[in-house]
C-alpha cells in the first residue's frame, strides 16, 4: 500500500474533539493546531474513560499507541485490508467509537504527523471555518458522527504544505514554530522546500526532524503501547491470614511469579508496590526500591518488615487508604475502616485477605553494572537498617547528605533518600564567589529563622543597596527569643544570585555575628527583613 | 557484636583502632574521653552543637556507619569539615513519636547513632535503648542530656577569633570542654580545644596562649 520505500508508515489517528477543552482554546498555535496540543489540566483525571475509547480502537487493531489522552493512533496497513479499504476503515471506527457515546474525528496519512492534522482538519471540515486550509484530499463525509479525512499515500507533503508553522511540535518544534516566521516562513510548505543542508546547518537536529515533518517523512515509526498485560500478582487469604508468617511464605512465591512475569517481558522494575488489604478494608501499601535486584526472599522481607511496621497498637498507621500513586492500577475499593476495638489479640484486625505485588515503572531490563569502585559501599547490615526505617517512615524520611554546590550552607547539601541515584543539582568544588569560607556551622536552619537587628538607638539595621550599613548592629533577637547585645560582627557581605530566574532569585547581604552569651549567627537581610540562616556552634 | 572484654591496653592511640570493645575518637579528644567511646554505652553532650560531631567524627573516619536522628538542622558541610564522613552518614531528621524505635533500628546498622531526643526520654525507654546499645554494641550520642549516660561533655567556656567589630569574620573557636561521667570516666576532666579550627577541623589549643596571630582579614 506504501507507495514508496522511503514514505512513513500509513498511520489511522482517532482523535476525540471533547477531550482538551482547554487545551484546544490555548494551546500555542491556536485554533489551527492538530489533535496534539497542549493537554487540558483534566486530561488525566480523564484518562481512565479514554480507556475505553483505546479498547474500543484495539478491536481494530491491537497495537494502539496513545499519543494523550483524547488522541491514539494505530497502523492502517493490515485493518484496511481486513476491512475493505482505508475509507471503509475510518467509517467504522468512527461508527465503533460513537457506539460508545463519544464522538471522534478520523485522519489518515502518511506518518503521525500528518494524520493528526488530518485528524484536526476533519473538525475544522464539521465545523465549516473557513480559516482553515484546505486539504488536498476531499474529506470523506460519512453518516456518522464525526468525518475522516483521508490523504492519499505520497500526497501528505501537499496535505501540509498550506499549514502554518506553529503546527511543529515535539523537541525543539516549538522555538521553531516561534523563529521560523521571523524568518519570513510562515508555512509548511515553505519550511519543507528549503534544502535539507541548510536547514542542518542553520537549525539543527530539530530542525532536521521538523523539515522531515514537513516533507511528509516520519521521523519515528509508530511506536504502539504493548498490548495491556497486568503484571502485578496477587494472593488472597481465604480465611484470612492472623499471623504474618503464611503472608510473608506466600509473598516469596508471588515475588517469584512476578520476577518471571517481568522476566518473559524482558521488563525490570525500578520500584515494587507492596500492597497488603485486611479483611476489614484497611490496606498498607507502600513503594519499595526494586532496581531489578532483589530475589523473591528479599521481597518477601520486604513483605514482613511492612506488616510488622504496622504494629497494632500504634495509632497513626492509616486506616484510611493510602493515596493511589499515579500511574498504578486503582486501588481496592475500600469500605470506611471500623474501629479499633475488634483488634484480635495477634494484632491484625481480621486479618489480611490480600496481598498484591505491584511493578512498578516498568523498564527495559538491561542488566546492571556495579561501579568497581567510587561509591561508598553500603553493607548489607546498614541497609537492612535503613530499609526498616523506611518502612516505619516512608521512603523519603531516611536520607544521605550528597555535596553540592553553593554558596549558603543549606545549599551545599542536597539531601537524597535513601535507595535513590544522587542526582545533584549543581556539582561541589566549582568556583561559588561570596561562598561562606568554613569553618561552616554545625546548625543550619532548614527553614531561616526570623530575626530582629537593631542598632544602638534601637532602630533597625538597614543595608543600603549599595551594600552599605545604616548603622552597626548592636542587638540581636532570635525568633522572637530576649535580645542579646551583639559583641561582634562582621559584613555586610552582598550577594546576587539567579536574577536571571524570577522564582529561584536571592539578594541578600550576610553577616556574622557574635552575641553576648558567645553563641555566632549567620544572619541575613532580604528586602528589609532579618533571617537566621544558621549558627555556629 | 557481643560484649567484649575490657580492652588490655593501649599501646598507641594512632589510627583507627581495629578494637570491638571501643569506638575510636578524634585524637583532640582523647584526653577528655580515654580509650573512646565505649560499645554499648551513651555519651551525652550538653546541646547540639560540633561537639556532637567532633564526638561521632572519630568513629566515622575509621569506617563507621554514623546516623543521625531528629536532627533537621545538622550541617552536613560542618560534620565533614569536623572529620565525618558523609558517605557513611545517615539522616532522619523527623523520626516522629515512635523516635526509640527508629533509634533501635538503626543501631542494628550503624555503630554509632547521634540524637536529639524530641522530650526527655521515659525510663522506660532509656531501659530499652540501653538493652538495644548491648546487643548491638553501639554507641548513642545523646544531645542535650540524658540519665545515665557513661559520660557526659559540656562546652563551659567558649570564644571566637578573627571577627571584629564590623571587620574579619569567624575563623575559629576556642572552647573549654569538660567531661564527667560514671565508673572509669568518673574523675572530670577539661581540656581546651578548636572548635572549630581555621579549617573547621577539631584540634586541641593551648590553654595558656591568647590567639596569638592576628587574624584580622578584610580581604
Amino acid at each position: 500500500m506504501t507507495a514508496g520505500g522511503d514514505l512513513p508508515e500509513r498511520v489511522l489517528v482517532v482523535w476525540c474533539p471533547g477531550w482538551p477543552e482547554v487545551g484546544q482554546e490555548t494551546g500555542p498555535a491556536g485554533d489551527d493546531a492538530g489533535p496534539d496540543d497542549g493537554a487540558a489540566p483534566d486530561a488525566g483525571q480523564r484518562a481512565p474513560e479514554f480507556g475505553q475509547v483505546v479498547s474500543v480502537v484495539e478491536g481494530f487493531c491491537p497495537r494502539v499507541e496513545v499519543l494523550r489522552p483524547g488522541a491514539c493512533a494505530i497502523g492502517v496497513r493490515g485493518p484496511a485490508r481486513y476491512f475493505g479499504g482505508e475509507g471503509a476503515l475510518a467509517a467504522k471506527v468512527i461508527d465503533a467509537v460513537a457506539g460508545g457515546g463519544v464522538a471522534c474525528q478520523v485522519g489518515i496519512a502518511d506518518g503521525l504527523f500528518a494524520a493528526r492534522l488530518a485528524a484536526g482538519a476533519a473538525r475544522s471540515a464539521r465545523r465549516g471555518r473557513d480559516a482553515r486550509p484546505a486539504p488536498t484530499a476531499s474529506p470523506v463525509s460519512t453518516a456518522h458522527s464525526g468525518p475522516a479525512t483521508l490523504v492519499a499515500p505520497g500526497r501528505a507533503r501537499e496535505f501540509l504544505a498550506p499549514f502554518p508553522v506553529s503546527v511543529l511540535d515535539g523537541p525543539g518544534g516549538a522555538d521553531l514554530a516561534a523563529l521560523l516566521p521571523r524568518l519570513g516562513i510562515r508555512t509548511l510548505g515553505e519550511f519543507a522546500s528549503l534544502a535539507a543542508t541548510d536547514v542542518v546547518n542553520r537549525f539543527g537536529v530539530p530542525g532536521v526532524i521538523a523539515h522531515r515533518l514537513a516533507r511528509g517523512l516520519d521521523p519515528r515509526p509508530l511506536a504502539p503501547r504493548p498490548p495491556a498485560a497486568d503484571l502485578s500478582v496477587s494472593a488472597e487469604f481465604d480465611p484470612p491470614a492472623g499471623q504474618a508468617e503464611p503472608v510473608v511464605f506466600a509473598a516469596k512465591a508471588l515475588a517469584q511469579r512476578m520476577h518471571d512475569g517481568l522476566a518473559a517481558a524482558g521488563l525490570a522494575c525500578v520500584r515494587v508496590q507492596v500492597q497488603a488489604v485486611w479483611e476489614d478494608g484497611r490496606q498498607l501499601t507502600r513503594l519499595w526500591r526494586h532496581d531489578g535486584l532483589l530475589s523473591a526472599l528479599a521481597v518477601a522481607e520486604r513483605v514482613r518488615w511492612q506488616l510488622a511496621a504496622w504494629q497494632p497498637g500504634q495509632p497513626h498507621p492509616s486506616p484510611p487508604p493510602s493515596p493511589p500513586v499515579a500511574g498504578k492500577p486503582p486501588a481496592v475499593q475500600i469500605p470506611a475502616p471500623r474501629g479499633a476495638a475488634e483488634r484480635t489479640t495477634d494484632g491484625y484486625p481480621g486479618g489480611i485477605a490480600l496481598l498484591r505485588l505491584i511493578p512498578d515503572q516498568l523498564v527495559r531490563d538491561r542488566g546492571r553494572q556495579l561501579g568497581l569502585w567510587g561509591d561508598a559501599v553500603v553493607t548489607d547490615r546498614v541497609a537492612r537498617a535503613a530499609v526498616r526505617v523506611q518502612a516505619m517512615l516512608g521512603h523519603d524520611a531516611v536520607t544521605r547528605p550528597v555535596p553540592a554546590g553553593g554558596r549558603s550552607p543549606d545549599e551545599q547539601v542536597t539531601l537524597v533518600p535513601y535507595g535513590d541515584g544522587s542526582d545533584r543539582m549543581l556539582p561541589p568544588g566549582g568556583p561559588w564567589p561570596g561562598r561562606i569560607p568554613p569553618p561552616s556551622p554545625a546548625t543550619v536552619y532548614p527553614s531561616p529563622l526570623p530575626a530582629r537587628i537593631a542598632d544602638g538607638s534601637g532602630a533597625a539595621v538597614a543595608v543600603s543597596g549599595r551594600g552599605l550599613v545604616s548603622a552597626p548592629p548592636a542587638r540581636m533577637s532570635a525568633d522572637g527569643a530576649p535580645w542579646l547585645a551583639v559583641t561582634a560582627w562582621a559584613g555586610p557581605w552582598p550577594v546576587t544570585e539567579r536574577w536571571w530566574h524570577p522564582g529561584a532569585a536571592r539578594r541578600r547581604a550576610r553577616f556574622q555575628l557574635v552575641t553576648e552569651d558567645g553563641a555566632a549567627w549567620l544572619v541575613a537581610v532580604q528586602e528589609g527583613s532579618w533571617l537566621i540562616e544558621a549558627r555556629y556552634d | 557484636m557481643a560484649r567484649p572484654t575490657p580492652l588490655p591496653r593501649w599501646r598507641h592511640d594512632e589510627g583507627p583502632v581495629p578494637d570491638a570493645g571501643m569506638l575510636p575518637v578524634l585524637p583532640a579528644l582523647r584526653g577528655l574521653l580515654p580509650g573512646g567511646l565505649r560499645r554499648g554505652t551513651v555519651v551525652a553532650v550538653g546541646g547540639w552543637g560540633l561537639l556532637c560531631l567532633a564526638a561521632a567524627a572519630g568513629a566515622s573516619a575509621a569506617g563507621a556507619w554514623c546516623a543521625a536522628v531528629g536532627l533537621p538542622q545538622l550541617g552536613a558541610a560542618a560534620a565533614a569539615e569536623a572529620g565525618l564522613d558523609p558517605g557513611r552518614l545517615l539522616l532522619v531528621p523527623d523520626p516522629g513519636v515512635h523516635w526509640p524505635q527508629v533509634v533501635a533500628s538503626l543501631l542494628d546498622g550503624c555503630e554509632l547513632v547521634l540524637l536529639r531526643p524530641p522530650g526527655r526520654p521515659s525510663a522506660q525507654v532509656r531501659t530499652r535503648l540501653a538493652a538495644a546499645l548491648r546487643r548491638c554494641g553501639g554507641v548513642l550520642v545523646a544531645a542535650g542530656g540524658w540519665e545515665g549516660a557513661q559520660a557526659r561533655l559540656f562546652v563551659t567556656r567558649q570564644e571566637w577569633a578573627g571577627i571584629g567589630t564590623g571587620h574579619g569574620r569567624l575563623r575559629a573557636r576556642r572552647v573549654q570542654v569538660v567531661a564527667d561521667g560514671r565508673g572509669g570516666a568518673a574523675r572530670s576532666r577539661m581540656r581546651w580545644l578548636w572548635l572549630p579550627g581555621p579549617d573547621g577541623s577539631v584540634s586541641a589549643a593551648d590553654q595558656l596562649t591568647i590567639p596569638a596571630p592576628d587574624m584580622r582579614d578584610t580581604g
